[in-house]
């Protein structure tokens, strides 16, 4: 149940962004120093390469799958999609800290809600 | 029974209990330290051990700045206003003029800002088809700002010669932020007024147009040598050509307006016109 709930908000929060990467808006954040949602939402990792489509959009589908697993008797596809969940979320940290030299505070919830998602996916389908 | 038979049966024994299975908390507690390690050394790599990219040499940097400064007619036409973002706002001021009587472009950056770092690339290239740089050299970014070590050229000890405009540049800045060149109180004045903020890179048209932030994302730049970004604007279609000679585009229809449309060879392409027209 924790893990639909969480699933849920991060539907919510990729929703948030996708909208306002339409709206061309930039959430609430601080645009200064290492932490600059800015820098990373306009970057052109904030669509998926070759594409408009926005990076959170992917959010949105991966979640949206999350509650689909995790309220059907998947198994061990529950831990093999988070398990894509936390690459996805590694790979996105190297391109803030590494390229971008900037952090996404709303980004970064987003990771830790999947993160929490492969937690409880490691703990209960052991 | 004796002692060797009690030895004998000890060793028979197991020697400890079997165990029962790994428990409960180590598998998200592998996670955690995982994914806590991986954002640690990303962290460590990225703030204390990345070094700056190593400015080129005089030889290289001539031959960078030619390919730069040397795109044919036929690349600006073919990319237009490729990915650029206008942000190019007509405002209505006294012509500004230069030190000989021509329209100026002023330019007010710092060498650490990476927007300044791409700005400097499309500038260049529109400023080339007016005029001749000389003293242009590479340099990056701060490392420790946003967009690190974006790939560029200074102004500071450029010279810019045309029959047509006069460019001023002002890098208040180097990359390791301590004070470089200082705008004279009119140019500052300027900035003041069409940049409350004091935003930069901050470029005067001739004061026909202003132009506040970057027109593309500096991260098209990241991790490119010099050589590399300056090899894909020949090509159209590449991601830097867009960008870059998009916003070229851009600024090359800013000045034409403040030049009454010469050179009529470069002012008067269909590419050009269209673009007066979007800048209002």
């Amino acid at each position: 149940m924790a893990a639909v709930g969480i699933s849920v908000a991060g539907i919510a929060v990729s929703v948030y962004l996708t909208v306002l990467h339409y709206a061309g808006v930039v959430p609430a954040c601080p645009a200064s120093g290492p932490v600059n949602c800015e820098a990373v939402l306009s970057s052109s990792y904030a669509v998926v390469a070759g594409s408009s489509i926005p990076t959170s959009a992917l959010g949105i589908a991966w979640f949206a799958v999350s509650v689909a697993l995790w309220t059907l008797p998947a198994g061990r596809l529950v831990l093999a999609w988070s398990a894509v969940g936390l690459l996805g979320v590694l790979y996105l940290v190297f391109i803030e800290i590494d390229r971008l030299g900037a952090i996404c505070l709303w980004c970064t919830a987003v990771h830790v809600l999947v993160v929490a998602l492969v937690l409880i996916a490691v703990t209960v389908r052991r | 029974m004796t002692a060797r038979k009690v030895a004998r049966t000890r060793r028979s024994q197991p020697m400890r209990k079997p165990v029962a299975g790994t428990p409960g908390w180590v598998a998200p507690a592998a996670v955690l330290a995982v994914v806590a390690l991986v954002v640690a050394t990303l962290l460590v790599i990225r703030w204390y051990t990345t070094p700056a990219p190593k400015p080129l040499s005089n030889d290289t940097t001539a031959i960078v700045v030619a390919q730069v400064t040397g795109l044919p007619a036929s690349e600006f036409d073919s990319v237009g206003q490729g990915t650029a973002n206008n942000l190019v706002k007509p405002v209505s001021g006294t012509a500004l003029t230069g030190v000989s009587g021509k329209p100026e472009v002023l330019y007010i950056g710092a060498e650490y800002c990476p927007f300044c770092a791409a700005e400097r690339w499309p500038l260049i290239v529109a400023l080339s088809r007016f005029g001749t740089f000389s003293g242009l050299q590479t340099t990056s970014s701060s490392s420790t700002d946003v967009y690190p070590n974006t790939p560029t050229f200074t102004f500071r000890a450029a010279a810019y010669t045309s029959q047509y405009i006069d460019f001023r540049a002002v890098e208040t800045s180097d990359r390791d932020q301590k004070p470089l060149q200082s705008p004279s109180s009119a140019e500052q004045q300027l900035w003041s007024k069409y940049d409350p903020g004091g935003s930069i890179p901050f470029v005067d048209f001739g004061n026909r147009y202003v132009l506040t932030g970057a027109t593309y994302s500096p991260d098209l730049l990241g991790g490119a040598s010099w050589q590399a970004i300056s090899g894909e604007l020949k090509d159209p279609n590449s991601a830097q050509a867009k960008a870059i000679v998009g916003s070229a585009n851009l600024f090359t229809a800013a000045i034409c307006k403040a030049t009454a449309n010469q050179p009529a060879a470069v002012c008067s392409s269909a590419t050009i016109q269209d673009l007066e027209k979007k800048l209002g």
